[in-house]
């Protein structure tokens, strides 16, 4: 695209809209001035904040917006992902900044960057997109057509057009869902910049604008990424990882009267065990009620992979509830690649022209809306030698380097705190107490490597043994105790390389409660483990265990640790119902290590 | 020019600090809006917008190819379908009456536009509008339309069109300093910021001077006289000598249950978009794809032609029509409807 050829291009059109319109200037009045004055401060206010996106070659570039002092910014995945690894920022001080690729969201084509040289950057404060309306008055900062040399953002300014909007993805995977629809001018080189309220709290960010016959300019429609669903990814994108979007295990379709009605259900998945049936009416999905498919793919969208969230549907014994964890959507290996133009319809209908002036027989593209990316350059030279540590190249991450970091932060304490263990120890006896138990029996759970028990009277008495779960060996009551159980054994055993993979997947919100978590991620051959840590505590609050054969998860919780000098162990343990979502807690009397292991059957338990 | 420029950003940014408008005024305007589906064909959309002004389910729109090809459908801002009959058409006034399918208890918010004229009357050029409208085909189902805002530029009469045809309100109109007229936004409302309606917007057609796209609104008080004939059950009469109805696209759809691809252009051959089942033309062996090359013994040139031959035979009269299907030509025999 031709920048140069835009610009004119502009020019001529306002040229003729001032023609008309240089008597307009009368309908002002002195709310409309004092408006315009607190505009003026509003935009001093928010314009530090607005980045300049450039690959290092300085070649084209997009916007972006700072969140934080130490120089992390958000833009958009189809601005960084021809920037390089490496890529130059500059902020309306006047000046350029280095900056590193810190995550990347493809589908919902956001990246997090992170801005180096300074921590005391300027930053953004974030609204509640949530509670934007159509008809509110709106702010984009950003970069169209590259025109600031001195970096200050340009403002057009719009009112919201809609909300809520789902933009299917241009191409294959770039998905724009629950996004916000706006009139404010939106060009190419806008995208990855903030959208602001009128009160200067950022609510999205700009990406996508329906181009059609007029070309590639604005058109009167653009769409920016709510700052509800940024948020969500955020804390998952500081992990280096390319972040993946979920999905559920069956579909909706809408059917008559504003009633969302399961079409397909999965034959081995969670939504399935919780009773959900095609031909149910899902009624409301993480918390947002349905009255169509589109209302139900937007909300499922701002979620990323791997997110609990609540639902509801309706059959014929009445209301029901239940959560699902959301599945991975695309589970790119890779950072793919930007589609290249606008989307090919099936039926091969000819693209825009470059400027836009085609005839009436001109394009008539269904899905009009394209990534408003900018021009692509010529290999990237080396990152500056100061900072070329910060970045680390593997498989399927955005850059593995802030994992590495965030791996030793959560795991290091853990392994200083468990320094006393010693490895003579096979096995654990733990004495437990149900306090929902009249008769005070206590509970004997045994825990080794390879099997674990829980004896007692008036106690389930189970047996289960590692590698795959027997979902019906669990204990009835206390489903997920064993299993988790040993998983915590080889967790506090400390040796990494028993594991096929250890992620850090970032922070969130631990399901059903306000405690905000690292999450760990420990892959071997039939499970997958999700340890949860309170940031700056070594020890574990929480343990979700996944099956690769489809069992429920096995979900423990940990509190009150203790520590004797020995073993640190928890005060309580938590078991979470999967049916009911109701923890219940049990009384750690106490927890001793063995030298003996836990035998594979019954009988031979731990003498 | 350049002092132009600049006057104009500042003219439009301080007027456009009144475009706040009220929420409930935006959600109440956005439910007097229908979406409308129908077939698109070549370059124009399968989508467009209608204005409600009864309670029980008349719609304004323009009168363009998608009320022409039949099979429309709209949806209710809450996400209700109807289908949709032709109550009247005024060509001179590019507009069109529909009356959506309702049952009994089916009511509708809906924009009163008898009052209309006050807020027109008082319109100036540099106030600030709002337009809604199905542009894009963004919003689906129970979702509102899309609102954008802006400014009137001037009142003005509009000599524009695309490619042969040419809009034939001689009043004046509302030229918009907005890109109001997309794709799906022809038949949406204009209103000033209090929600007041102004007019329908217009279509996507070009300047005959400057060949730049035109965002334009026809006023109501133009419209108005004609929407009361067509709902009283007059016929509106065109100042225009042929015979719109007999040449009309959506005339060959009803009498014969063929489609054609419109004839944007002057030259645009006569093929076959759809068949209704069951038709006229379905039984004569017509299929989509057809390229009508002879009526009888008149070569047919365009799809206008077509038109023109097929107006000109008796009730039940029996013709003969040459096509080309993949390159070879068959003959196909069609007995005029009564």
């Amino acid at each position: 695209m031709n920048v140069c050829l835009l610009k004119n291009r502009i020019a001529g059109i306002f040229c003729l809209v001032a023609a008309v319109c240089t008597g307009a200037v009368c309908a002002q009045d002195l709310s409309s001035a004092e408006r315009q004055q607190q505009r003026v401060r509003v935009i001093e206010q928010i314009a530090p904040s607005v980045v300049c996106v450039m690959p290092a070659t300085g070649q084209g570039g997009g916007s972006g917006v700072l969140i934080s002092a130490d120089g992390y910014a958000i833009s958009n995945y189809h601005v960084t992902s021809g920037s390089g690894d490496f890529m130059k920022c500059g902020l309306n001080d006047g000046r350029v900044y280095d900056a590193v690729i810190v995550g990347i969201d493809p589908t919902g084509d956001i990246a997090l960057i992170r801005l180096l040289g300074r921590d005391d950057f300027p930053f953004c404060k974030v609204g509640d997109s949530d509670l934007v309306q159509a008809g509110d008055e709106v702010l984009a900062l950003g970069n169209p057509f590259l025109l600031a040399s001195d970096f200050s953002p340009t403002v057009t300014y719009g009112i919201v057009s809609g909300v809520q909007r789902y933009q299917y993805p241009a191409n294959s995977y770039l998905e724009y869902t629950d996004c916000i629809q706006i009139d404010a001018s939106i060009n190419p080189g806008n995208s990855g910049g903030p959208l602001f309220n009128i009160q200067g709290e950022w609510i999205g960010i700009n990406g996508r604008a329906s181009f059609e016959k007029r070309g590639r300019i604005n058109s009167g429609a653009a769409y920016a990424i709510s700052v509800r669903q940024v948020m969500l990814f955020v804390e998952q994108l500081r992990s280096g990882r390319i972040v993946d979007h979920g999905r559920t295990d069956f579909t909706v379709k809408t059917g008559a009267d504003g009633v969302v009605e399961v079409a397909e259900v999965s034959q081995i998945s969670e939504a399935r065990r919780r009773g959900l049936r095609p031909g149910d009416e899902l009624i409301s999905f993480a918390g947002r009620s349905l009255t169509s498919a589109n209302d139900f793919k937007n909300i499922v969208g701002i979620f990323p992979a791997g997110t609990r969230v609540p639902f509801t549907f309706r059959n014929r014994e009445g209301v029901q509830k239940g959560t699902v964890r959301l599945k991975p959507l695309h589970e790119f290996d890779a950072a793919p690649e930007i589609p290249g133009g606008p989307p090919q319809r099936p039926g091969g209908q000819p693209q825009p022209d470059e400027d836009g002036e085609e005839g009436e027989e001109g394009e008539n593209d269904e899905r009009p809306d394209i990534p408003l990316q900018q021009l692509m350059s010529p290999p990237a030279p080396p990152p500056p030698a100061k900072y070329a540590h910060l970045f680390e190249k593997k498989k399927s991450f955005a850059n593995f380097y802030f994992n590495r970091i965030a791996t030793d932060r959560v795991l290091t304490p853990l392994k200083e705190r468990l320094a006393t263990d010693t490895p003579a120890v096979r096995s654990w006896l733990i004495e437990l107490e149900n306090p929902a138990n009249a008769d005070g029996a206590v509970g004997e759970l045994m825990i080794s490597a390879e099997a674990a028990g829980l004896l007692g009277e008036t106690w389930p008495v189970a047996h289960q043994k590692a590698g795959e779960l027997a979902a019906d060996s669990e204990p009835f009551e206390f489903y997920g105790l064993l299993a988790g159980g040993m998983e915590w054994f080889r967790l506090f055993r400390g040796e990494r390389e028993q594991y096929a993979e250890i992620i850090y997947l970032g922070k969130e919100t631990l399901f059903g409660t306000q405690t905000n978590v690292d999450v760990m991620q420990m892959t071997s051959d039939s499970q997958t483990a999700r340890w949860y840590f309170e940031p700056g505590e070594p020890l574990p609050v929480g343990l979700d265990l996944m099956f690769t054969s489809g069992a429920d998860e096995a979900r423990l919780r940990f509190r009150d640790w203790q520590s004797g000098g020995g073993l640190p162990w928890p005060a309580e343990i938590g078991v979470v119902d999967n049916e009911t979502e109701q923890l219940m807690w049990l009384k750690v009397n106490s927890l001793k290590g063995r030298t003996a292991s836990v035998q594979g059957d019954r009988q031979g338990r731990a003498q | 020019m350049k002092v132009h420029l600049i006057m104009t950003g500042l003219a439009v940014a301080l007027i456009a600090g009144d475009a706040a408008a009220d929420d409930d005024v935006i959600a109440s305007r956005q439910g007097a809006i229908v979406k409308l589906f129908g077939a698109g064909v070549g370059t124009l959309d399968s989508y467009g917008s209608g204005v409600l002004v009864s309670a029980e389910g008349h719609v304004v729109t323009v009168w363009n190819h998608l009320v022409n090809t039949g099979y429309l459908t709209a949806v209710a801002s809450d996400g209700r379908r109807f289908d949709v009959e032709v109550v009247g058409t005024s060509l001179d006034h590019d507009l069109a009456v529909l009356k959506l399918q309702t049952i009994e208890s089916d009511t509708f918010e809906f924009v009163d536009i008898k009052n209309a004229s006050d807020a027109a009357a008082e319109a100036i050029n540099g106030q600030s509008v709002l337009a809604f409208s199905n542009v894009f085909h963004v919003a689906t189902g129970d979702e509102p339309v899309s609102v954008v805002h802006g400014v009137i530029a001037c009142q003005a009469p509009l000599a524009a069109g695309l490619g042969q045809w040419e809009f034939p309100v001689k009043e004046p109109v509302y030229i918009l300093d907005a890109i109001t007229n997309n794709s799906g936004a022809a038949g949406g409302l204009l209103t000033d910021a209090g929600g007041r309606p102004l007019g329908l917007l217009g279509r996507e057609i070009r300047h005959r001077e400057t060949q730049m796209w035109v965002n334009y609104a026809v006023p109501w008080a133009t419209l108005q006289p004609a929407v009361t004939a067509i709902l009283s059950g007059q016929r509106v009469a065109a100042s225009n000598t042929e015979e719109p109805d007999r040449l009309s696209v959506g005339h060959l759809t009803q009498r014969f249950g063929l489609t054609v691809i419109p004839g944007a252009l002057e030259r645009t051959p006569a093929f076959i978009d759809r068949i209704v089942p069951d038709s006229i033309a379905d039984r004569a062996g017509l299929r989509r794809g057809d390229l009508i090359v002879l009526v009888d013994d008149r070569v047919i040139k365009s799809a206008k032609q077509l038109r023109v031959a097929l107006a000109s035979f008796r009730p039940r009269q029996k013709i003969s029509i040459t096509i080309d299907r993949g390159g070879r030509l068959e003959i196909l025999s069609l007995r005029m409807p009564r």
